[in-house]
């Protein structure tokens, strides 16, 4: 299996002056192509410090992360966002929809920044939207939709352009519990059925059980790296 | 995806958009009604004016601007007259005779200014002689006659059919005295016209100051648009070419007519351009709100992938629908008004003195407005452009996004 995700002695300080925030503390870090892995810790561990830092979404202090080979920390703006948008869908905690665009259109986007051409996206959008449960659903406005709808339409945004890797931000924060078994579900079986290798944060220990790799970071440090059954 | 994004995020806050919308289609609306309204004043008083002095260009010698005598004449003008009247932007010409005197009746004696006209060409082109309050304008046929004001008939104690004797020097510097009849009189509104002029038929002129029956003052040229004036002035120049003849714009003849505009036009200018900038800063304020308020959905779109500069695309469309809709509701009604204040007219004489003048030409109480179409497409062009300027302000704020901390 390839790497997707190769995270080496990554830091990350943020403040001024004389108060400096830790973040990160040389992490180190492989994900191989198919994994479904959770990061889990308690607040202000470096969870989201970590996925910013692997999407491209923030550069580390020091330390480099290659993504399917390419090193990014140190890429241009221009080059970073091709990235973004190529090889990495992103699903936030609280979904982040382009409130203006419908379902279908939101699923749409990167795939029009692709350039893909009218027929496929169509295509592609109505297939994914179907593989999240959402038939039917296609042009309601994110408004109209539920919150556990808008973040399997969030879920369709970042698996529509076929991305290597998928981080998603505590993406079952903001609904019911049962509606986040099912979200994690729904990952799961992209991950098994696509192959899409997924890294999610969360709090959530049902969700842990659900990933087949745990990631436990504290004080911006890996202290375990295990399977849940292990736990 | 940048149109549809565009267009439906500026109909996200509908309320704030018809704000801005409403500043600037209201911005317009006064700028546009404004400027055709105060246009529409001085071309009044310019058209009243040129017509009842020596038209939209002036041929004369080349020193009658600097000390205007009697003896500084033109000759050959009606052959003169013949080749310019065949121009086809031109209306009519006219032979304009002047001198200054002193008219003296029983009652004493006033310093005046005698015009020579031709009577059938000042009816037909002169307001002056739709002013006849008493009596009739002259005729060409009529011989020592007068029309004058009505301030300088009072001061003389003239009625009709009075007795009269102007007292002048020819061209041959010889006094002269000549007896004439009032025939009638004038108030155009005006102190310094209606106490100071006196108009007598141009055959009678010539022979009162020594003038021969080809030569004339003044031969003025009126066109049917004022616009072409330029165009008429380079057409007539070869044809005066090695006289002693100058061709003038009323500009140069009416100076002080002319440098009231340039003023007025320039403070008007600065009025609108305070009243443009507070309105430029209503823009400039919702556009930054607009995009304050959207830095998550912009760090998310950044995040996606989406290039700055197609965010930027994005920020400039929604300025420039915002400015078209709100531009092109103040060009419909700032236009419609204006355009019915041409047609229609406004009468201020309830709250208008009568008497106001301009250089001492005076001002109509009912006034029309001028619209043009340089008005719409100025004024038009400098808000669109002003509002799409701005728009790179806010587009500044996307650069300065940084996506981690703003989806933190």
């Amino acid at each position: 299996m390839a790497k997707i995700v190769e995270v080496s002695s990554v830091a990350k300080d943020y403040g001024e002056g004389g108060i400096i925030t830790h973040a990160l503390r040389g992490v180190d870090l492989v994900l191989m192509a198919g994994e479904f892995t959770s990061m889990a810790g308690p607040s202000g561990s470096g969870k989201t410090t970590l996925l910013n830092i692997i999407g491209g979404l923030d550069r580390p202090s020091s330390g480099t992360v290659h993504i399917e080979g390419i090193e990014i920390t140190q890429l241009p703006g221009t080059q970073l966002s091709r990235i973004r948008r190529d090889r990495i869908g992103f699903i936030f905690q609280s979904f982040n929809l382009i409130p203006v665009l419908t379902a279908f259109e939101n699923a749409e986007y990167v795939l029009m920044l692709q350039n893909v051409d009218k027929e496929q996206r169509v295509e592609r959008v109505m297939r994914v939207l179907r593989e999240v449960g959402l038939e039917g659903l296609e042009h309601r406005f994110p408004r109209e939709l539920s919150g556990g709808q808008q973040q399997r339409v969030a879920i369709a945004r970042a698996i529509a352009p076929e991305p290597a890797l998928v981080l998603a931000d505590e993406p079952t924060a903001n609904v019911d519990s049962e509606t986040g078994r099912s979200l994690m579900e729904l990952m799961r079986r992209l991950n098994e059925e696509k192959g899409i290798t997924f890294l999610f944060s969360t709090h959530d220990r049902a969700v842990m059980e659900r990933a087949r790799r745990l990631i436990k970071l504290r004080d911006g440090q890996i202290i375990e790296d295990t399977e849940p059954r292990n736990l | 995806m940048i149109v549809r994004l565009a267009w439906r995020s500026i109909w996200r806050n509908k309320r704030r958009t018809l704000i801005t919308m409403t500043s600037i289609s209201l911005g317009l609306t006064i700028a546009i009604f404004f400027t055709a309204l105060v246009e529409g004043v001085f071309r009044q008083v310019v058209n009243e004016a040129i017509r009842m002095q020596a038209g939209h260009i002036t041929l004369e010698n080349p020193e009658y601007q600097t000390s205007p005598a009697v003896d500084l004449r033109i000759g050959g003008v009606e052959n003169l007259r013949r080749r310019i009247e065949g121009i086809e932007a031109v209306e009519q010409t006219k032979l304009l005779i002047w001198g200054q005197g002193v008219a003296n009746s029983g009652a004493g004696g006033v310093g005046v200014m005698v015009m020579g006209v031709e009577p059938s060409v000042e009816m037909k082109t002169s307001p002056l002689a739709q002013d006849i309050v008493a009596g009739a304008y002259l005729a060409d046929s009529d011989d020592r006659m007068v029309v004058l004001g009505g301030h300088l008939a009072e001061q003389l104690k003239l009625k009709l059919g009075s007795k009269i004797v102007l007292t002048t020097n020819n061209a041959q510097g010889q006094l002269v005295e000549e007896l004439c009849r009032v025939k009638g009189i004038f108030r155009t509104g005006s102190d310094e016209i209606d106490g100071y002029l006196i108009q007598i038929p141009a055959t009678f002129a010539r022979r009162v100051f020594g003038l021969g029956d080809d030569e004339a003052t003044q031969l003025g040229v009126i066109l049917k648009r004022p616009g072409d004036q330029a165009v008429v002035i380079d057409a007539i120049t070869p044809m005066v070419a090695g006289k002693d003849i100058a061709v003038l714009p009323w500009q140069s003849i009416l100076p002080e007519v002319a440098s009231f505009i340039r003023l007025r036009r320039t403070s008007n200018g600065v009025f609108q351009g305070l009243l443009f900038v507070i309105i430029l800063f209503t823009i400039l304020n919702t556009l930054l709100m607009s995009v304050i308020e959207r830095e998550r959905e912009f760090a998310v779109l950044l995040a996606l992938g989406t290039p700055v500069r197609q965010l930027k695309g994005q920020l400039f469309v929604e300025s420039a629908c915002i400015a078209c809709l709100g531009g092109l509701a103040g060009m419909v009604l700032g236009g419609s008004l204006a355009l019915a204040l041409q047609i229609w007219g406004l009468d201020l004489a309830s709250i208008m003195p009568k008497g106001v003048t301009i250089s001492g030409f005076a001002v109509s109480t009912t006034i029309h407005a001028n619209l043009t179409p340089p008005i719409l497409y100025w004024i038009g062009g400098i808000v669109l452009g002003a509002t799409l300027l701005l728009s790179f302000m806010p587009m500044r704020r996307i650069t300065q996004v940084h996506i981690a901390e703003t989806l933190r």
